[in-house]
């Protein structure tokens, strides 16, 4: 086994080796999404709880697979205590994610995170059918105290330093970084408005123009509130299956081939400056585990918690040089967030597991999107505060 | 809920609910010794090996969770890296002359009159202690002379802990299940629940989709407000946040008709008396409210046995 | 399965009522440095962290691990949290158990903590409870299990004292846990006599409040070497649930524990779980609770689980020592118990328990869970 590891090679160097032909030796397992669900994502879901948005998109994934819950061997969900105004929130909603009599986990952080680890899980060989789950309800809630709590009890939060204080000061640095304007921001913003618009799963009035988004309210200058991501109510679910059950209940199943994630300090201010580096982190890790030497993919759908927080993972993606994010998110030569990506739609807490959602349907289905004959994507998770932690999938078919 | 289409949005009551509690956190060695000094106008930092220094003092380095070597004191004065403005809150990155970090803290001045780079100094609030608003923010302060970290080789005792309270109010969506079970409590005074897939005996609370089969739940059905006990304890000892006088007999009550259960509360005299006369198997009724009915579990004031 | 997974590196603080001295970050880098000595690593040769801890409402910080991921030098490192209520430290093992197994790490750090003395405990577990429908009459969880331990004497027609023979035995070998902070001998008397606080459960058959963290490393076989030469294979680990208002949900076991253990038995080739397995360590919530253990675990048939205790198999010097450290009455940081008792029974097995090392132990069986007693899950570790 020496090959696999240099002597005295970082972790993260042995980690960076373990890639596809490893993984047939090593016996692990090669998963593939199967089917996906989502509700339609509305500000406000003010006619349904909680277990009503999970109960609909645990019974709408096995349509079409062949599937039923009693096929699936475990199920992971995202959701937050803070969010739902409810300590150990899963427990109470185990009935209406299935978990009844099953293995069930909560990871308390965005969805991608949860298919991370029920990817693992197959792998392992310990399971081979798993349905992963991500929801929440922010319209219930304050959100800005979701975020607050998040930070650190004596120092910053008292002052009110926050996510709102941290995107506006992230994009002060990119503006002055990369020459962008307010108005290219704002043209950015509504673009993916208007994708999500289109897209028929987002629930929005009125699309907004790029003056709308110039002349909303100030969010953290310099940012307007049109120009973070805009928190919506609604769930999702992924059900993900070993290879031989994925090719036989789908019909053209994107498999996941590489993981990566990595979380930066908890500082703020002591973060590389300009850059998402824990974002690159979590891509290297995830290209080099699916044996890429480049970000070489057709499409990707991408997080962020503002225009600029979506640049800067664009740009950590590797899609484009430092400041050059803008061009990338609009070239058109990876389509990235056909969606509309987080920032019309950004159910906390499940925003990467729909990122994952919608890559899949765009490699698997490409008629609907199109045509073409896509083979790549990139999907991209974040949480907390200003992007501290990161998450990054590749997906073939 | 899932397959048909929704009309107009509709204007819909929530149902309020409140998590209030206090807290006692414990800032720990560094954190503690600078809430500490800041009645001293002393801005405690940290020094490490490297000879890095780091305000306000921490712990555990930013960058890799190295311990530092010891405290020092930083100057007042120090230069804006960063800046933004939230809810008219000007909120400013500084980084303290003689310092290697930026930190977070609030800027007296107008978003307008600010550029990178100025020269700022620390404005103190001498009615506050124990927190970092001991220093109000940072004003704008273009002749401060730069200053210079100092030792700092004795300090205050560290406070073991400051006082916190966390305040979460939430406006809860009834849902159609919720919704309508709430309604007839209200309007009618009964309970309703839903049917178990292929079975008479109802769902209380009711839900769409059965917690076990995971499949949908069948027609309305009215249940008594009679009940057996399922299980019960007696509640002695005193909580924060209790709603209710101990001693007090918690009740998981499952009314006649339903099959899950109601969790509510029989007043009691003594202990000894509830050992024996509520048990499993008790038989046991609503009394309802005197007053209005609001649609809430609440509007059942508590149970009471049924004297055989 | 197919990769292999073992406990190479165990580390836990000293728990306290209350540790003024260090914050939540503090406390969790304290345990890890431990972990980390005991398997002669540092941090740059683990590869992912898994942070596991109580409800959020505990201690007031939402996502805790991003803010202790400084304090514990993992900046940079694939970091993410698990929460279950009791069972966070478990659930947190088990997740770490499957970046191993799934090959996404060689070497995984898991600490898990609480600090409870930050906020009002009662009070945040009963927000567990729906909103609408019960949350202004729950006491935390005790009126709830105080209830189930009640019904569960009457059909069996059991007294209090079995339960009250579970909190002198476990009080009893706190005493020489040296993480433990609770030390004091109680007599079966005494525990009967103590104050109801939701009757039928007394002052003496609940844990302490406290603060704490334990951390393990856990390791690919390939690996392990670098830490020990006897690891404590995991050889088998599952934890399953039961929605919380199903109409049949039993009150005499605990079904969802009864199913984990029956796949982890299969996993792990145990057959006879009273004769095959040298030491267990259990996390009872309340002393109640061990007495459903003995049953769900099949350690004794269905309703004996009052003979069991009775007949002394469970004390130190019976047949199935149980808890010997102590189990959650010498210190209860309840996010944290779950590693707590894995750190217990690996040591056990590993041949170097701070506790009570039980002659010879090779196989051990741990339990931990939370919820509505909703959330169990059990593991088999041997050396």
């Amino acid at each position: 086994m020496n090959r696999f590891y240099r002597k005295g090679a970082t972790p993260t160097e042995r980690l960076h080796k373990l890639h596809k032909d490893e993984e047939a030796l090593m016996g692990l397992n090669k998963v593939g999404v199967v089917a996906t669900a989502q509700t339609e994502f509305r500000s406000a879901w003010n006619n349904a709880q909680h277990i009503d948005l999970i109960s609909s998109v645990v019974t709408s994934v096995f349509k079409g697979s062949g599937l039923t819950i009693d096929d699936v061997d475990f199920i992971i969900d995202s959701g937050s205590d803070v969010l739902d105004g409810r300590s150990i929130s899963n427990c109470g909603f185990l009935g209406a994610l299935g978990a009844h009599h099953k293995e069930e986990a909560r990871v308390e952080e965005d969805g991608l995170w949860a298919a991370l680890y029920g990817v693992n899980k197959i792998r392992s060989g310990s399971a081979s059918v798993g349905l992963i789950v991500a929801y929440s309800k922010p319209s219930e809630s304050d959100i800005d105290l979701y975020w607050n709590a998040q930070v650190e009890p004596f120092y910053q939060r008292p002052v009110g330093f926050g996510q709102r204080a941290a995107n506006g000061i992230q994009a002060q640095r990119y503006i002055a970084d990369s020459g962008v304007s307010a108005r290219d921001l704002a043209s950015l913003v509504a673009d993916r408005w208007a994708a999500a618009a289109a897209s028929g799963r987002v629930a929005i009035d009125q699309v907004p123009d790029a003056d709308a988004v110039l002349n909303a309210r100030e969010g953290a200058a310099p940012l307007t509130d049109l120009m973070f991501s805009r928190p919506v109510d609604g769930a999702v679910a992924v059900l993900i299956a070993r290879e031989d059950i994925a090719r036989r209940t789908s019909r053209n199943p994107s498999f996941i081939t590489g993981m990566g994630t990595s979380m930066d300090t908890h500082s703020v201010a002591v973060r590389e400056a300009g850059t998402l580096s824990s974002a690159a982190k979590a891509a290297a890790m995830a290209y080099r585990n699916a044996g890429w030497t480049s970000p070489d993919v057709d499409l990707a759908e991408i997080s962020g918690s503002s225009v600029v927080g979506e640049l800067l993972a664009i740009e950590a993606l590797g899609l484009a040089q430092a400041g050059q994010g803008l061009s990338a998110a609009r070239d058109g030569k990876v389509a990235i967030n056909r969606s509309g990506g987080a920032l019309p739609a950004d159910p906390i807490m499940a925003t990467g597991l729909v990122r994952l959602a919608e890559a899949s349907r765009q490699l698997s289905q490409p008629e609907l999107f199109g045509g073409g004959t896509p083979s790549r994507a990139i999907v991209h998770g974040a949480g907390g505060v200003g992007m501290q932690n990161n998450c990054v999938f590749t997906l073939e078919v | 809920m899932f397959s048909a289409p929704d009309s107009y949005p509709i204007d819909l009551p929530t149902f309020h609910s409140e998590i209030n509690l206090p807290y006692t956190l414990t800032p720990g060695r560094a954190a503690g010794t600078f809430l500490a000094e800041v009645k001293n106008r002393r801005i405690v930092a940290s020094r490490f090996a490297s000879g890095q220094v780091v305000a306000p003092a921490q712990d555990f380095s930013s960058t890799n969770g190295e311990e530092p070597e010891a405290f020092v004191e930083a100057p007042h004065t120090g230069v804006l890296t960063a800046f933004t403005r939230v809810d008219g809150q000007v909120i400013g990155f500084i980084r303290l002359d003689g310092c290697d970090n930026d930190f977070p803290h609030r800027i007296l001045a107008e978003l307008d009159d600010l550029s990178i780079g100025q020269r700022v100094e620390a404005h103190w609030d001498d009615s506050v202690e124990q927190s970092v608003l001991a220093i109000k923010g940072f004003q704008l302060a273009p002749d401060a002379p730069v200053g210079t970290v100092k030792p700092l080789p004795t300090t205050e005792e560290p406070l073991g802990v400051i006082p916190y309270a966390m305040k979460l109010d939430y406006e809860h969506a009834y849902g159609p299940y919720y919704g309508r079970m709430f309604d007839e409590i209200r309007e009618n005074g009964r309970f309703m629940g839903v049917r178990s897939p292929g079975s008479d005996v109802a769902l209380l609370p009711p839900r769409e989709i059965d917690d076990v089969a995971h499949t949908r739940t069948g027609t309305w059905k009215a249940c008594a407000d009679t009940g057996t006990i399922r299980g019960c304890s007696i509640i002695n000892m005193e909580v924060y946040g209790q709603t209710r006088k101990v001693p007090y007999v918690y009740a998981e009550i499952v009314l006649d008709g339903a099959s899950t259960r109601m969790i509510h509360v029989i007043e009691i005299d003594s202990l000894e008396e509830a050992k024996e006369k509520i048990k499993p198997g008790t038989r046991v009724r609503a009394v309802w409210t005197q007053g209005e009915r609001k649609g809430r579990v609440s509007d059942i004031e508590r149970f009471e046995v049924i004297d055989a | 399965m197919g990769r292999h997974v073992g406990i190479v590196g165990v580390g836990q603080t000293h728990h306290a009522r209350r540790r003024t001295d260090v914050s939540q970050a503090g406390l969790v880098r304290e345990a890890v440095d431990r972990a980390l000595a005991d398997a002669k690593l540092s941090m740059e040769d683990i590869d992912t962290v898994v942070v596991a801890t109580g409800p959020v409402l505990f201690a007031a910080v939402n996502q805790p691990e991003k803010w202790v991921v400084d304090a514990i030098g993992a900046q940079g490192k694939s970091v993410v949290r698990l929460t279950s209520g009791g069972g966070a430290g478990f659930a947190g093992a088990l997740a770490g158990y499957y970046q191993v197994a799934g090959g996404f790490s060689e070497r995984t750090l898991v600490v898990a903590y609480d600090k409870l003395s930050e906020g009002q405990l009662q009070y945040s577990i009963s927000t567990l409870y729906d909103p609408f429908w019960g949350r202004e009459f729950a006491v935390g969880i005790m009126g709830f299990s105080a209830a189930y331990w009640r019904a569960r004497m009457d059909v069996l027609g059991h007294t209090e004292e079995a339960a009250a023979m579970v909190a002198a035995k476990n009080r009893k070998n706190a005493i020489s846990n040296p993480y433990a902070h609770v030390k004091k001998e109680v007599t079966v008397e005494e525990v009967l006599n103590s104050k109801p606080l939701c009757w039928p459960i007394k002052l003496l058959d609940v844990p302490p409040i406290s603060d704490g963290a334990a951390a393990i490393v856990l390791s690919s076989e390939k690996m392990a070497h670098h830490s020990t030469s006897r690891p404590a294979w995991i050889r088998g680990m599952a934890y399953c649930c039961e929605a919380d208002n199903a109409p049949e949900r039993s009150l005499m076991l605990s079904e969802p524990l009864a199913i984990a253990s029956r796949q982890v038995y299969r996993a792990a080739g145990i057959t006879n779980p009273r004769r095959q397995f040298d030491v267990v360590e259990v996390q009872e919530p309340y002393s109640c609770f061990e007495l459903n253990y003995y049953e769900s675990l099949g350690l004794c048939p269905p309703g004996q689980a009052a003979d069991l205790i009775a007949s002394g198999a469970t004390q130190l010097d019976g047949d199935i020592p149980v808890n010997p450290s102590g189990g959650c009455m010498g210190a209860n940081p309840i996010g944290a118990v779950g590693v707590i008792r894995l750190i217990e029974a690996a040591t056990q097995v590993m041949g170097k328990n701070e506790s009570h090392q039980i002659k010879d132990a090779k196989t051990a069986l741990v339990q931990s869970g939370g919820g509505w007693a909703n959330l169990r899950g059990c593991a088999v570790l041997s050396a």
